[in-house]
């Protein structure tokens, strides 16, 4: 049956149901505007769906598996088995939880919500085809709209997705037995998480990365730490190489890497695996929604920019999240989903944090917000860094978890804190006071003379920032 | 270039306008002619366009600010000219960061190297206020990054305050803390909190953080003196820093300011005593001026207000044909262009109600045109779009006109000449019910009209010289008149005129 194509109308339409765009539909819907939130698949996006959320319940299980089974040293002797299938149903029922919260949270605020997909028909109409052969599509009429469809995995040539041997890092969620070996093509953050969870599980992992060093975008004393820890746990690195081809041989996937730069190695490598999985990076997803009929303007990458008011070059027509460019962050995008919902209302909003902090949950974590000691130098800031390391810290002694440190980087004339580095246990979290104390514009003598629990890591903080002024206690200065 | 655009001025010689919107920020490109402001004057609200093609360097005066014709209220920068005074420009892609160097000229405290050695983009990180402070900023249309002396201490909502309430962005400490007393004092206005009297006897300051000895933060807190508050000039390691002597002045000012308050408030005490609970809102803009216009009126022109009444089954039948004739022209039809109408014609008639009185040549104006003010009660008051030449329009046009004008008043987007140039007004008080009423006239016209509600009456008929009495369409005329030019008879006879059309609409055919 064939549903007539019936035009309705709202004031604010948003594309796309992930922490931008359900962000986006509550914020808006809260300023008393008429909200339509379009999503095609699961509401809470690749973070909850494929991303953050599943990847932690993950790391979170294969860790406790892991700390069990290694604490001799404390005198407990286990060796715990793992069943993934039961974890992995684990993951996907806290999944629902969130993705039907998300469905509440929105009908509570009064948001409309439409399945299917959704592309322009012209500058203030769109077309909602609705999912499934026959079930025909509705047009809306819009004021302004709200683009967040998000991002997606980058393919390699050579290595299209088939869900058996390739696999995206939405497959690597959701493998139905631990493989024995898994390669992994790019040592970015996706494939250094799952790298820490498969080889916790009991996977041979190797891992292939372009570059010469795990967790590139990182500064190398961080990513190091981060790289003998995967070594520790059995993962092989091989840096300088480029994934080429794979081939099906004897029941497992043999893939052929060849040297990025043939002066630093001079042969090819073959590695076999029960599964490859491609984490080389994301792209944004534009290509169903039709955007150059309406002129809306993407860059090379095919990212959408914007304004500091998450405005497209279409003055009524909004991006937020992965699809408007880097950092492809969920909490990036929640917050400009916040913004351009604030903007439509008439209020005076604008994306205009100082610092965005940024995680990495491999084993140590790593935490990051603003300015790294040379990149200040870069903006022409003289800084000062104070550091401390986990090793002295009480609390990180008790955990038994003493790798890693914290560094503070401030302006050295102004002494404000401009940014820190925190590579150890728990940096995803401490990393959030050092991100208020940037907002607030606090000197490096704030957090120094802010009284932090003991013992606990924050410790940690207060003597970084106490150590960039010459006056730690707990180190040599 | 830097170029500074003042407050035109926009209608009828007004000499002042309330900013009500500011429609770009600093950053923005515009092109000559966007509109940049909305403006609220005395008559109505307009667009303030832009005079240049630009980007938006700052914005001079805040939302809901009142400002004088030809103050400077945004400033543009321009390209394509050299800088006059021969400046070397700055150095940086985008206007935002440029904009942020363009002050720092300006900002005496902060030492030259600093200047120097800072790319525009630290901007970013180097300017430290709070997202509290910086979301207070953007509402008050300030651009952070002009607060320039702060930028060793950390902003504050009272340096932003107080930057919103200045327009000259001179930025010595000094200024800075008794703009900022200002802005608190504002804040202060309740009697309960910290009185006003004191405030008058001294500057107070409201600071986050201050530098002081020992000693003197000793003598303050012995004074239960707050360090914060105590005005001071100085600076020490780029902080605001306090004197012991200051502290001692300050404490004995604030002693006797204390006393004065006591009284001051047992005075107050008694009259609040009865207090009901009332609210108040200014009297300003569109409101003060239907005041002003009516007390002139009423108090210049003797009203004299002839009422009666007139059948308009007619006219009612009429309307209900034509109205779906009209609305295949998309055109709504009220009894309102039939009055107009009406009124034209009966003007013709009657030539001495369509008249102005010249005081200063001493000499009565007839006009020879019949422009017809439709009187419009919107949100912000009474408004008279006037529809020109009603005698020489088709009643759709007129209809068409009058709808359109009138539904731009409740908008308030009618320019003031929209609202001048009327020789008669009509008020439609019966569209929200009533009989008869006393209109006041809309100078310098001499008549205005006041319409009831249509509304079935029982009256007698006559035909075939048999008399019934019958439920009738009935609507009452208040015309009021002045006296000083007109006199009763010259009303009943126009009120007769406008009768006769709307009795039998068909008349007007033949216009």
């Amino acid at each position: 049956m064939v549903v007539g194509d019936v035009t309705t109308s709202t004031d604010v339409l948003i594309i796309g149901a992930g922490p931008g765009g359900y962000v986006a539909a509550i914020r808006a819907a809260q300023l008393d505007l008429d909200v339509t939130l379009v999503e095609k698949g699961e509401y809470g996006g690749a973070c909850l769906n494929r991303g953050c959320i599943p990847s932690k319940a993950l790391l979170n299980g294969s860790e406790l598996a892991t700390e069990a089974g290694q604490a001799e040293e404390l005198g407990i002797y286990a060796d715990p088995t793992v069943a993934l299938d039961e974890m992995i149903s684990w993951k996907d029922g806290l999944v629902d939880q969130l993705t039907s919260g998300i469905e509440q949270l929105c009908t509570a605020a009064g948001v409309n919500l439409m399945k299917g997909t959704a592309e322009f028909a012209h500058e203030n109409k769109i077309r909602i085809v609705h999912q499934g052969e026959g079930q025909g599509s509705e047009s809306l009429k819009f004021d302004h709209c709200i683009i967040a469809t998000g991002s997606r995995p980058i393919e390699v040539p050579g290595f299209d997705f088939d869900d058996d041997r390739i696999v995206s890092s939405d497959g690597a969620l959701n493998f139905e037995t631990v493989p024995d070996e898994l390669v992994i093509v790019g040592a970015g953050y996706i494939g250094m998480e799952l790298a820490t969870v498969y080889s916790r599980l009991g996977s041979d992992v190797s891992v292939i990365e372009m570059l010469e060093q795990a967790l590139p975008s990182y500064q190398e004393d961080i990513a190091s730490i981060v790289r003998r820890r995967a070594e520790r746990l059995g993962v092989d690195f091989y840096f300088g190489y480029t994934a080429d081809s794979w081939a099906e041989s004897e029941g497992e996937a043999v893939l052929t890497a060849v040297p990025t730069d043939e002066a630093a190695h001079d042969s090819e490598i073959e590695l076999t695996a029960d599964k490859i999985l491609v984490a080389v990076g994301r792209r944004p997803v534009t290509e169903t929604l039709g955007i150059e009929a309406v002129g809306v303007e993407t860059d090379a990458q095919g990212f959408i920019p914007t304004d500091s008011r998450c405005r497209t070059n279409k003055e009524h027509i909004f991006a937020v999240g992965d699809v408007a460019g880097e950092p492809m962050l969920a909490h990036k995008g929640s917050k400009e989903g916040e913004v351009a919902a604030e903007v439509i209302a008439g209020e005076p909003a604008a994306v205009d944090y100082r610092a965005l902090p940024a995680a990495v949950f491999t084993d140590p974590e790593i935490g990051t917000v603003g300015l790294t000691e040379d990149e200040a130098a870069n903006e022409g800031i003289t800084p000062v860094t104070g550091e401390f390391q986990f090793q002295a810290s009480g609390r990180a002694l008790t955990a038994n978890r003493t790798e890693g440190f914290v560094r503070i980087v401030a302006a050295k004339e102004t002494e404000r804190v401009i940014g820190a580095q925190i590579v150890g246990p728990e940096a995803s979290e401490l990393i959030a006071e050092i991100a208020v104390m940037i907002e607030m514009g606090a000197k490096l003598q704030d957090i120094g003379s802010t009284v932090h629990v003991h013992p606990t890591l924050s410790e940690a903080v207060m003597e970084a920032a106490q150590n960039a002024r010459g006056k730690a206690i707990h180190r040599q200065n | 270039m830097v170029r500074e655009f003042e407050l035109p001025d926009v209608g009828e010689g007004v000499a002042e306008g309330e900013l009500l919107r500011w429609r770009v920020e600093p950053g923005d490109s515009v092109s000559e002619d966007q509109p940049v402001a909305e403006v609220e004057t005395d008559k109505a609200v307009v667009d303030v366009p832009s005079p240049v093609n630009g980007v938006v360097e700052e914005l001079r005066a805040a939302e809901g600010e009142l400002v004088p014709v030809g103050d400077v209220i945004i400033v543009f920068q321009v390209d394509g000219e050299d800088e006059p005074d021969g400046t070397e420009p700055t150095p940086a892609d985008d206007a935002t960061a440029d904009s942020g160097h363009q002050t720092d000229d300006e900002a005496p405290t902060q030492p030259a190297e600093d200047t120097q050695s800072e790319p525009a983009v630290t901007q970013r990180v180097q300017v430290a206020a709070p997202p509290s402070v910086r979301r207070l900023a953007r509402e008050l249309g300030v651009d952070i990054s002009n607060i320039a002396d702060s930028s060793l201490g950390r902003i504050t909502e009272s340096d932003v305050r107080a930057h919103a309430n200045t327009d000259s962005y001179s930025s010595t400490q000094e200024q800075s803390n008794q703009q900022t007393a200002a802005a608190e004092r504002q804040k202060q206005q309740a009697p309960s909190t910290q009185s006003v009297s004191s405030v008058q006897a001294r500057e107070t300051a409201d600071r986050e953080t201050t530098v002081a000895v020992p000693k003197t933060r000793h003598v303050a807190a012995e004074e239960g003196i707050d360090l914060d508050t105590v005005p001071t000039d100085e600076r020490k390691d780029g902080e605001p820093f306090v004197t012991l002597e200051a502290v001692q002045e300050y404490a004995k000012a604030q002693q006797q300011a204390q006393k004065n308050d006591k009284e001051a408030v047992a005075e107050r005490a008694a009259a609040d005593e009865s207090a009901r609970p009332e609210s108040r809102t200014p009297y300003n803009g569109i409101r003060q001026t239907i005041g002003a216009a009516m007390t002139e009126s009423k108090s210049t022109a003797p009203h004299v207000t002839h009422q009666d009444e007139v059948d308009v089954t007619a006219l009612v039948d009429a309307r209900s044909t034509l109205r779906q004739a009209a609305e295949e022209h998309d055109i709504r039809l009220t009894y309102m262009p039939f009055v107009m109408k009406a009124c034209a014609a009966a003007l013709q008639e009657n030539p001495q109600v369509n008249v102005s009185l010249d005081e200063a040549n001493e000499e009565i104006v007839e006009k020879q045109y019949y422009n017809i003010g439709v009187a419009t009660a919107t949100d912000a008051g009474l408004l008279v779009p006037v529809v020109e030449d009603v005698d020489a329009k088709g009643l759709l046009e007129v209809a068409s006109e009058t709808n359109e004008k009138t539904q731009r008043a409740r908008e308030r987007s009618l320019s003031p000449e929209e609202m001048r140039g009327g020789t008669f007004t009509i008020s439609n008080i019966g569209g929200i019910g009533g009989e008869y009423g006393t209109p006041i006239i809309n100078q310098p016209e001499s008549a205005i009209l006041a319409l009831g509600e249509i509304k079935k009456k029982p009256r007698v008929v006559e035909a075939d010289g048999e008399e019934t009495i019958e439920p009738r369409h009935v609507m009452t005329l208040s015309l009021s008149f002045d006296h000083r030019v007109l006199d009763g008879a010259d009303a009943a006879r126009f009120t007769n005129s406008v009768q006769k059309y709307l009795r039998n609409p068909n008349l007007l055919l033949l216009e």
